[in-house]
């Protein structure tokens, strides 16, 4: 135990870097996922097929694939692209398909009732979207969301194949140096648990305050 | 002018050989009906008929294939080109004409996420730009009007089915509409709930408020309808007044429908 105290600033940094993946990979996500679910349920059609298209390969490609395909093929096309960014792009992109599906779906679970009662008073569809559907729509994907951002968090680990120091990256580096994987991967599990304990946590606060009774 | 026509107020609301399908599946044929200016008309017919898409093509929530319908002389879903074309107005167009038409659902449609207030006062707010606080006055003074000058803070969801109602036809009315539609408005109502919407209802036949009023509640069109419609299979059976219609029915579905009526009360 005491060949470990030393290595602790080391994970600290793991764990920085691992915060950072997952704050950027979730926004990146959601952005993504806000774009790809507008898109399915307001674009014009072609755009919309393309749209799918793009669904169903991020969704039917597993993560380890895609990361693979930007850090070892990407380069061979000419594109030189930093790994962090790169794995930022590939985690980001990946989970703003499941995202989109998120959104989707919530923005479909307002009631047809509501759009028609927006109309009804004279209003036009963007404005509808921000004062009526937004609002009741997000409620419904807080928890959905949660989910998702969870599996971010935890699909970050990935990056630790193609070389990023994220915490998964390091344990492993601390483990070959002092060959005590139980306490070290104990501790690499605990960062993680406790990142999306702190998610769930702030999802069922932000469901409370966002309650309305139905 | 001469006094006599001067008297007859004009057509708010004209609906003109409108025929709607879905699919192969006529479910208007052919329908033509007016409102007049200060007139209560209520269609009545039993289920299915085409009475609330009739409605919902008014205020062109629903799509038809011919006829036109306008409000105070003005086209509102469609516009008949020089060459006869049909073109679906855009949405901006739409829009403007549905701002002069209040329409209340029959199941309410609340913003639930806003307080009744809120509910009321958006559409002044964000269709007729006023102030919050003019639009929230307005809102006040309607929310009284139909008596829950007290429920100004509460959420759609702590009301029952009646207040949420009424909350809904002073949102309607927050838009200062020159017709109101009523679609099936008490059908969602526990029965000791639909007095209190019909009061409101009332209220605005005796202020003179162009309404058309699609209902199962027979006694209020008698009393308080100036004409009645009734509809049955995607048409238009018969009109008239409430006394033509009830007493003295002339198509025979409308005689059994009325009879049917009358036997389920008894029930």
């Amino acid at each position: 135990m005491d060949s470990l105290i030393p290595s602790l600033p080391y994970l600290g940094r793991g764990v920085l870097m691992t915060l950072y993946l997952s704050a950027a990979s979730t926004a990146l996500a959601t952005f993504v996922g806000l774009v790809l679910a507008m898109i399915q349920l307001f674009a014009w059609r072609p755009v919309r097929w393309a749209a799918e298209i793009l669904l169903y390969l991020l969704r039917g490609v597993p993560l380890l694939v895609l990361l693979f395909a930007m850090y070892y093929a990407l380069p061979y096309s000419g594109f030189r692209i930093e790994p962090s960014t790169g794995g930022i792009m590939v985690i980001g992109v990946y989970f703003g398909a499941f995202m989109a599906e998120v959104f989707r779906a919530a923005a479909l679970a307002v009631p047809r009732g509501q759009w028609e009662a927006g109309r009804a008073i004279g209003m036009r569809t963007p404005r509808i979207i921000v004062d009526v559907v937004l609002m009741q729509a997000l409620r419904i994907a807080a928890p959905p969301y949660i989910n998702t951002s969870i599996m971010v968090v935890k699909g970050t680990s990935l990056v630790a194949i193609i070389g990023l120091a994220d915490v998964t990256f390091i344990g492993r580096q601390i483990v070959e140096r002092t060959l005590a994987p139980f306490e070290v991967f104990g501790a690499v599990a605990l960062v993680y648990l406790l990142i999306c304990y702190g998610l769930s946590t702030l999802g069922r606060y932000a469901e409370t305050k966002a309650n309305y009774v139905h | 002018m001469s006094t006599e026509t001067s008297f007859i107020p004009p057509v708010e609301i004209e609906v003109c050989s409108v025929s709607k399908w879905f699919g192969a599946n006529q479910v208007l044929k052919q329908v033509s009906t007016t409102v007049r200016r200060g007139e209560a008309v209520v269609v009545i017919g039993p289920s299915g008929s085409g009475k609330t898409t009739l409605l919902r093509c008014i205020n062109a929530l629903e799509e038809y294939q011919e006829g036109e319908i306008s409000l105070a002389g003005n086209a509102i879903g469609y516009t008949i080109e020089a060459n006869g074309r049909r073109r679906r107005q855009p949405e901006r167009e739409i829009a403007a004409m549905r701002a002069q038409v209040g329409m209340v659902f029959q199941n309410f449609n609340l913003f639930p996420h806003m307080s009744v207030l809120r509910n009321v006062s958006l559409g002044p707010i964000r269709i007729r730009h006023k102030d919050r606080e003019a639009a929230e006055d307005i809102g006040r003074q309607l929310l009284d009007r139909v008596g829950l000058g007290q429920k100004v803070d509460a959420l759609p969801g702590q009301l029952s089915g009646g207040q949420q109602q009424r909350v809904a036809i002073a949102r309607a009315l927050a838009m200062e509409p020159k017709a109101m539609l009523f679609d099936e408005v008490t059908s969602a109502l526990d029965p000791e709930l639909v007095g209190e919407v019909l009061d409101v209802m009332r209220q605005l036949v005796q202020d003179g408020m162009t309404m058309m009023i699609v209902t199962h509640e027979m006694a209020f069109a008698r009393a308080f309808a100036e004409r009645v419609v009734f509809m049955a299979d995607g048409e238009v059976v018969e009109q008239g007044s409430p006394e033509e219609i009830f007493e003295a029915p002339k198509a025979a579905r409308l005689q059994a429908f009325l009879k049917r009526f009358q036997q389920g009360y008894r029930l």
